[in-house]
């Protein structure tokens, strides 16, 4: 019975999967990389720092950042940041984003097969 | 062939940007400066919570809350403070830079010391002394950019 809250975890997380653009999240994350989506990884608690999100950029809602939760503020509100600090438009250039607005946490690699494997 | 149409079918449809505006070479030193500032606002916090502590019963309760959530603030905006200027002193200044500012080094090392006290202490003084080194390294910093943005 435990394994089953994990497969539909896996399962649900398989239809929400992404591929990664762009190089602000090097050397976690490459271009290319396939990821699994926990679209209710917060359905029961606020994204903590450190955690690997994918929320809608505030500039243009039609694009989805994944970026790291650098820190959460009094109110709740998230900082975002890429792991390459020289090479990432985030928290610094369009501030905090609202908790809420983050649809899911990257939590596994599926592709490339060399670092299949959940990331952090 | 079958293991790209394979992958193909299997391919996600979403893409997630790790975005970047520009692809290098941006740094500001405005992310250590609210950290600083905010280090300095949650010592004012605290302050005011440890102001209605004493009386007992709920506004005790939720006055010891406060400080405990203003602490663990100001322990992250410390740490966060000393990680943006440890990416500025390590990513953006260059020797040149040191050349024309010789005390740069010292005004870094300094600055990650004084963020240093700033968390084991509740001390306004020290968070004010935090906020000016971060602002003269600031300054610095625009200096060798040519100015400070409008």
């Amino acid at each position: 019975m435990a394994l089953i809250p994990g497969a539909r975890r896996v399962a649900r997380s398989w239809q929400a999967r992404v591929i990664v653009v762009g190089e602000s999240m090097r050397p976690t994350l490459e271009p290319g990389d396939w990821l699994l989506v926990d679209l209710d990884a917060y359905g029961r608690r606020a994204p903590r720092a450190g955690e690997l999100i994918v929320a809608p950029d505030p500039r243009d809602p039609r694009r989805v950042l994944i970026k790291r939760v650098a820190a959460v503020d009094l109110d709740g509100r998230l900082l975002l940041a890429g792991d390459d600090r020289e090479a990432s438009t985030d928290s610094r250039t369009f501030g905090a984003i609202e908790a809420g607005a983050v649809q899911g946490r990257a939590w596994f690699r599926v592709r490339p097969l060399g670092r299949f494997g959940p990331v952090r | 062939m079958l293991r790209e149409r394979i992958l193909a079918a299997l391919a996600p449809s979403r893409t997630v940007h790790a975005h970047c505006d520009i692809p290098c070479g941006i740094y500001d030193p405005h992310g250590a400066e609210i950290a600083a500032k905010t280090v300095s606002k949650m010592v004012a916090l605290i302050n005011d919570a440890v102001a209605v502590a004493g009386q007992g019963g709920q506004v005790e309760l939720e006055s010891r809350n406060k400080v405990i959530r203003c602490v663990k603030v100001k322990e992250e905006h410390a740490e966060l403070c000393k990680r943006e200027l440890q990416i500025l002193w390590s990513d953006y200044f260059k020797p040149e830079h040191v050349e024309k500012y010789p005390d740069l080094h010292d005004r870094f090392w300094k600055a990650l010391k004084q963020a240093g006290k700033c968390k084991q202490s509740v001390d306004a003084a020290a968070a004010a002394e935090l906020e000016a080194q971060v602002a003269a390294i600031a300054d610095i910093f625009w200096a060798t950019k040519g100015g400070r943005p409008s």
